[in-house]
């Protein structure tokens, strides 16, 4: 019972680190880029969120509705004066820009919002749970899980289906084919981005209420996004999601074994999955 | 069909010119600033001595890291694994098994050495900046495991204290000799390696590994080659930076800080240049000195000058210096001399 419970834990903790994911996910399979400061946007988006709670004494919903727009606006500006700069084959460019934007974002925002951990007041939302078959589920967990599960099957159904979709699916396989057939590549990036950060808009918000955040907070989440887009295969919306999944179980499991070893077997389990399968538990194996 | 004979006499005779009158004045002194830092006890005091060691772990860890990003294509922001594996190991050997601190040094490297092989066949399957962010996790892995691990007293860290046996003056010799080994394995193997057969084959990796890979340039062993080398080099820096410091803790170990150093040097001094790697660090020395009472504004301006280097001015200080003034001060271009002109 100790360890189903752990599982359920893992699934719902996975629901975090899904968003996350899905953005890593997109940009690189669009650009080849891995935005280093992504972690840093979700805090950022967090601190905003949190100190317009504070300010205006909004709750977790009016929250959500100001900030998403904003993290999509954010990751549009982040496309335009940086991103297309140093778009391209070599991966160097893009490291470096995002590697020192990271560093100036934790530092900004260790100025403005000092080290202190906060978190988001949910109004009695982080505290309520409902029963099923016998056990106690955190409310929040498993709206985080809901949320987290409609953006994969949102995103994915806009890849598949939609005009935007098929356009990022075309620049994603030849970058120059796609612009041959009247697609602009520069304006699918930018939206690729937008969707990418508007979805840690969401992560912002749940990150904020399920426990606390601090300025230095941002590498972990971007190595937890990491983790999870390698372990369930690069590239695919749903290998991003049910990589959070495994990260999230592995992590769950280890804290139960002991409170020290919860990352660390979320690390080794990722190892595991480096070493003997490459290509991610989801993924299709290329060659 | 017969082979079209060659006519040797058209052969122009000619020289390999190797060496520039700036990379002359530039090596003179350069073995001057080696033998005056291997001096040091007799001319600076302790702490110009601390300052310099740490110059010069600068100078060691960015031109790895430049070996590893500016010729090898591999971009990590995760050599701090090393450092930290290299310093435990030099407190373990020294401290709990008693060896001599200063053998203990360089024996401490063939931790990194051996950590390295198996976590660059984990690490290459990854995909270019994928790679980068696996190199992170390794670094993570390392610190996690030093928090849980009992021989390494966990997370509250060793402290060397066999170094008392040593008077200062002792110390001092040990650690001015250290540095000086450092800067010449480091700076002088890179700029050996770079003027040698390899050094051809990195720099036409450098500019184009798919092209280097037809001219028969094994790209795959010698990134392998690199990463390792890189690793033990790092390692050499963390063991003397740690000796110094006489005390090692997980979170100072592998402490992400050493990549933003590594990062901002070299791109900021130029990356693919051993002279970008010394204007670099000296500017970082010399800013940290300066500016480091600021904390974290400073790091706000180094975060967006490393932003602003990596848009607009990709090859750094030195790319704008040597666009200008034809003057490298560590030479590795052959030059072909016709003397008949």
């Amino acid at each position: 019972m100790e360890w189903f419970d752990a599982l359920v834990q893992g699934i719902l903790l996975g629901g975090m680190y899904a968003q996350y994911a899905l953005g890593m996910a997109l940009m690189f399979g669009v650009m080849r880029i891995v935005n280093i400061s992504h972690g840093d946007l979700v805090i950022l988006l967090s601190l905003i969120g949190i100190s317009m709670a504070t300010a205006w004494g909004l709750g977790p919903l009016p929250v959500l509705i100001v900030l998403v727009p904003l993290a999509v606006l954010m990751g549009w500006v982040l496309q335009k004066a940086v991103l297309n700069k140093v778009v391209g084959s070599d991966p160097l460019p893009s490291l470096i820009a995002t590697f020192g934007l990271s560093i100036a974002l934790q530092n900004l925002m260790l100025q403005i919002w000092s080290a202190n951990s906060r978190s988001l007041p949910g109004h009695g939302l982080e505290s309520q749970s409902i029963e099923i078959g016998g056990i106690y589920i955190g409310l929040l967990p498993v709206i985080v899980l809901v949320v987290a599960t409609a953006l994969t099957w949102g995103l994915d159904l806009t890849l598949k289906r939609t005009r935007f979709g098929r356009a990022l699916r075309a620049a994603s396989a030849d970058v120059e084919a796609a612009a041959m057939t009247g697609i602009n590549p520069r304006a699918v990036y930018a939206m690729a981005t937008a969707a990418a950060v508007g979805i840690l808009g969401f992560a912002a918000v749940f990150q904020s209420l399920r426990s606390t955040v601090a300025p230095a907070d941002g590498p972990a989440q971007l190595i937890y996004a990491f983790e999870a887009v390698i372990i369930g295969g690069m590239g695919a919306v749903w290998g991003a999601f049910l990589g959070s999944m495994v990260l999230g179980i592995s992590q769950a499991i280890g804290f139960r074994i002991d409170p020290g070893f919860g990352v660390l077997a979320g690390h080794i389990v990722f190892l595991i999955v480096l070493a003997t399968r490459p290509q991610g538990l989801f993924g299709k194996a290329t060659t | 069909m017969s082979a079209i004979p060659y006519p040797a006499a058209e052969v122009p005779e000619v020289q390999v010119q190797r060496q520039t009158p700036s990379g002359r004045i530039a090596m003179t002194l350069a073995v001057f600033a080696l033998v005056a830092i291997a001096a040091m006890p007799w001319w600076a005091s302790t702490g110009t001595i601390r300052s310099i060691l740490v110059l010069c772990c600068y100078i060691a860890v960015a031109q790895m890291w430049n070996l590893l990003a500016g010729y090898a294509g591999l971009v990590s922001v995760g050599q701090q694994a090393f450092m930290g594996a290299a310093g435990y190991a030099l407190f373990v050997l020294a401290q709990t098994y008693g060896i001599n601190p200063f053998v203990a040094v360089f024996l401490s490297l063939l931790v990194p050495a051996a950590l390295a092989v198996p976590i660059y066949f984990l690490l290459h399957r990854l995909d270019g900046p994928y790679f980068s962010i696996g190199t992170w996790v390794v670094a993570e892995v390392f610190r996690l495991a030093a928090s849980n691990l009992p021989i390494v007293n966990a997370g509250a860290g060793m402290s060397l204290r066999v170094m008392k046996d040593y008077s200062s003056f002792e110390r001092n010799v040990a650690m001015s000799l250290l540095c000086a080994g450092m800067l010449l394995v480091t700076l002088g193997g890179s700029y050996w390696l770079l003027r040698s057969r390899f050094g051809l084959a990195l720099i036409a990796m450098r500019d184009n590994p798919v092209a280097a890979a037809s001219q028969g340039v094994n790209v795959a062993k010698l990134r392998f080659l690199i990463y390792i080398a890189s690793a033990v080099g790092c390692g050499l820096a963390g063991a003397i930076y740690f000796m110094a410091q006489l005390r090692i803790t997980p979170g100072s170990a592998f402490d992400p800080m050493w990549a933003n150093v590594a990062i901002f040097i070299v791109m900021v001094g130029g990356i693919g240049s051993i002279e970008g790697v010394l204007i670099g660090s000296l500017i970082y020395f010399i800013a940290d000195r300066w500016f480091g009472e600021y904390g974290a504004s400073y790091f706000v301006v180094l975060g967006l000058m490393t932003l602003l280097v990596a848009l607009y001015a990709r090859t750094g200080i030195w790319g704008l210096v040597s666009k200008r003034w034809d003057a490298p001060w560590f030479p590795i271009r052959r030059k072909l001399v016709d003397q008949n002109r």
